[in-house]
């Protein structure tokens, strides 16, 4: 049972709100997000539901649950949402505000997930440009899941899927230089 | 010798597709008298009619009958048909084998053909004994009776006198303005009620063409549409109004203070008073209730301090009678008691009121000057719920229907709530949100996201108290949880009711209403501004709960139906209805207690030809005999006999099958 009323303002919506740049109160609980979702069975919040979660001030529910790690931010459901919120926008407000609010998961698939987010941006930043082979195996290696897709691994080398070396790209530098600069700015605040 | 032409429609599949009709025709032609028979897809449309009109001419037929849809339907058409060809339309007999065979028939076809021939055969039958009739005229009053004085009153009573058709106003209260004159502002424009109301007001009190008599009651109709006479009961207000100037010394005296009414009995008001300070006529009368005066002989001190010597104790209740042709009820519409919310604490916690009182509360001129209070401490609420669907659309409660209004005054209320009290926060507790009305949806969404409101869906199970706030206990369906709300104050948006007197008058005026005590409609979409009561037409929320723009719509219908009705001098009638033969009737008057319209009356005729003694015979009023038939049935000597459904019409029928 959730009570209602205790706090002086909704500070959890302002803060989605300001930091989604979408306002949650458009959302008039229609479901088609839901249903439009490709992903939406295996969260264990609808994004309908997370909206409604954020109007009622839900924070610690929607921290814990693992509905933002799963959104695949491909923004079906933006797309077709009658009251034009930017779901994707507000799932990723929710996923900078858990990792800067230092929440942390006991589920292991979440767990995975934001270890994959990580390895993604150290190899962006690293090489200027995503190192698949590198990716995969540190992937495997930090979530002790060592064989993972293995039995994939020669059919893709063959045809060429994963590149051996990874590849150099002109813009690594500036690549660098954004990560430096982005830093700062989290920093300054 | 009869010459019957019988026309049988296809309906498009309607019919065609459950009854055989060439078979049918085939069956028909084989009645002796049916010189013409023939199918058409469509009968009602014009090429239809005018093989109607055509084979009249041709086949120099006596009679038709059209074997289709319900007569309820299309006799008019036809029978226009008939008269356009120069017959007399009244040798029209229509055949119903749409609702009465094809459609409730389509599981068996042979059963359905063989029905629709039975119904053509017994049509034909009938149509050989028809005669000519004529359209009746009857003479018409122009003037209107318009009963009630809120919104809908208000409009129907200017838009028939601006046709320059004299209107009696009556209101039941010292004030028109009714329920509109409570709100504080209105959806969805947020308009102050008001500032659009009380010109209206005055404009009634002024118009040449309107007669405002306030603080009275109808007492009695009799007649007939176009015909009617009503008597009208002016309540005593004790206070000569020609004389009164609506000073208020009297007022500001008296010693006796009385729940006000207007302000939801949230505050006092004197027993001499007017409802509001903008009331029209803005003249003040005598509660008999509560006067000391009155009720023990004491006091008195509203006339010593009349300077005009307006106070008159000795005044009485004066019936006055006007003669009328039609009339507009306008009664509005009661709140329902929300009591038996036993769970919710209602009775039990002060600070749960319903949606009027929160209206009275922050409306400008309420009792609090516009601020919400609580009514335990009179502090300024945080935390307001709101509850709907308070008796609506709760059988367990006694109310089926939707009040309509409420998902929209809610909204309002969330908005008046925010610019009043700019810390507050509102929950609304829904079971739906209809907002199916111009710029609706668009108010309520405003309402939501400019507010921050929370919308929880799901009805209220309890409310309990926690110090000194209110535990509003209920399920979120959205996340399917139970939430409480911790709350200062709860709203709830009780259902509209037909006002507790509409039975009483529906039965005083004759017309029909439900099981809720709201006016029936002749029709619930064709005639919905009409009673099944000739001349008696429904404004507002006495027929449905409805909102403002719908009620003035409804209002200015019916004044274009009493338009309609005034047209001419005289009005046409169909010429259905009963005759009595004297010679036949032994004046035992059964037919008298049976009428429903009161259209029988006792008659005084010689004994015999150029006799002196007299003998009593029952008469039937013309304009106002419906054609009903319950004195036909009840007459013991068959003296009584309705026009184009006589004793040799009916045999017919039966015989033919």
């Amino acid at each position: 049972m959730i009570t209602l009323g205790l706090e002086e303002k909704n500070t959890f919506l302002e803060a989605i709100n300001k930091k989604s740049g979408a306002n949650v109160l458009n959302c008039y609980q229609c479901g088609k997000c839901a249903s439009t979702c490709p992903v939406s069975d295996y969260m264990d919040f609808r994004p309908r539901e997370i909206m409604q979660m954020i109007k009622l001030g839900m924070k610690e529910e929607t921290y814990m649950s693992n509905s933002m790690w799963f959104c695949l931010t491909c923004a079906a459901c933006s797309g077709r949402c009658p009251r034009e919120i930017d779901i994707p926008a507000v799932m990723e407000a929710i996923r900078h505000l858990v990792i800067e609010e230092n929440y942390r998961s006991t589920s292991k698939k979440v767990k995975d997930i934001r270890k994959f987010h990580e390895i993604f941006l150290e190899m962006i930043k690293r090489y200027g440009r995503n190192y698949e082979l590198r990716m995969m195996a540190e992937f495997n290696i930090r979530t002790r899941n060592f064989f993972k897709d293995m039995n994939l691994a020669p059919k893709a080398l063959l045809k060429g899927k994963i590149p051996l070396g990874h590849e150099s790209t002109k813009s690594a530098k500036a690549i660098r230089k954004m990560f430096e600069l982005a830093g700062k700015l989290e920093k300054r605040k | 010798m009869a010459r019957v032409g019988v026309f049988v429609c296809f309906c498009g599949a309607n019919i065609a597709d459950f009854v055989d009709v060439p078979k049918v025709i085939e069956e028909t032609k084989k009645i002796r008298e049916v010189k013409y028979a023939i199918e058409y897809k469509y009968m009602c449309s014009d090429p239809g009619q005018q093989m109607i009109r055509d084979a009249i001419v041709q086949q120099k037929l006596t009679s038709v009958v059209v074997a289709a849809c319900s007569p309820r339907m299309h006799e008019k058409t036809f029978r226009k048909a008939l008269s356009d060809a120069g017959m007399n339309p009244y040798l029209l007999e229509v055949a119903n084998i749409r609702e009465h065979s094809s459609w409730v028939h389509q599981k068996d076809k042979k059963a359905a053909t063989d029905k629709a021939a039975d119904l053509i055969r017994m049509a034909v039958a009938k149509s050989i004994a028809n005669e000519q009739l004529h359209e009746i005229s009857v003479p018409v009053t122009k003037r209107a009776l318009v009963i009630g004085g809120g919104i809908a009153g208000i409009q129907a009573a200017l838009d028939i006198a601006d046709a320059r058709i004299p209107v009696t106003l009556i209101e039941k209260s010292p004030s028109i303005g009714g329920r509109m004159a409570q709100l504080d502002e209105t959806f969805p424009t947020l308009d102050c009620s008001q500032c659009i109301l009380t010109p209206k007001m005055v404009d009634v009190a002024s118009h040449p063409y309107i007669e405002l008599i306030p603080y009275s009651e109808v007492i009695e109709l009799t007649g007939y549409v176009g015909n009617y006479k009503a008597k009208i009961r002016k309540k005593a207000s004790y206070v000569n109004f020609s004389n009164c100037t609506g000073c208020g010394a009297c007022w500001l005296k008296c010693p006796v203070k009385v729940p006000n009414e207007y302000n939801m009995n949230i505050d006092k008001r004197k027993a001499i008073y007017t409802p509001f300070p903008q009331a029209v006529p803005n003249k003040p009368v005598i509660d008999a209730e509560h006067c000391t005066m009155l009720l023990k002989g004491k006091c008195g001190i509203c006339a010593k301090v009349c300077e005009k010597g307006a106070i008159d104790f000795k005044m009485q209740d004066e019936v006055i009678e006007r003669e009328i042709g039609a009339v507009v009820i306008a009664t509005g519409y009661d709140l329902w008691d929300p009591k038996p919310y036993e769970e919710y604490g209602v009775g039990r916690f002060k600070d749960i009121i319903t949606s009027l009182e929160f209206e009275r509360m922050v409306s400008a001129n309420g009792p609090s000057g516009g601020l919400p209070l609580r009514p335990s401490d009179g502090k300024v609420p945080k935390n307001v719920v709101f509850i709907k669907c308070i008796g609506s659309r709760d059988e367990s409660k006694g109310i089926e229907y939707c009040s309509k209004i409420c998902c929209m005054y809610t909204a309002k209320h969330v908005v008046l709530l925010h610019h009043k009290v700019h810390d507050s926060h509102a929950y609304v507790f829904y079971m739906d949100i209809r907002a199916a009305g111009k710029g609706y949806e668009e108010f309520v969404k405003k309402a939501q996201v400019d507010t921050a409101a929370t919308y929880l869906r799901g009805r209220v199970s309890k409310i309990y108290k926690k110090g000194d706030k209110l535990m509003v206990r209920g399920e979120d369906a959205q996340i399917g949880q139970v939430v409480e709300v911790e709350a200062d104050l709860v709203v709830l948006a009780t259902a509209i009711t037909a006002p507790k007197d509409n039975p009483a008058l529906a039965r005083l005026l004759g017309v029909s209403y439900d099981k809720y005590g709201f006016m029936s409609e002749a029709h619930p979409k064709l005639r919905p501004v009409e009673t099944a009561k000739a001349g008696i037409f429904l404004a507002g929320c006495t027929q449905a709960p409805k909102d403002i723009p719908d009620t003035v719509a409804q209002a200015s219908a019916c004044a274009a139906k009493v338009c309609g009705l005034f047209a001419g001098d005289t009005m046409k009638k169909d010429p259905m209805i009963s005759k009595v033969n004297t010679e036949f009737c032994s004046g035992c008057l059964n037919c008298i207690q049976v009428c429903p319209y009161q259209a029988i009356v006792e008659e005084e005729i010689p004994m015999g030809h150029g006799s002196k003694e007299m003998r009593t015979v029952s008469k039937i009023n013309e304009g106002v005999c419906q054609g009903c038939g319950s004195c036909v049935a009840i007459c013991r000597s068959m003296a009584i006999s309705l026009a184009g459904f006589t004793d040799p019409q009916i045999i017919n029928e039966i015989v033919a099958i």
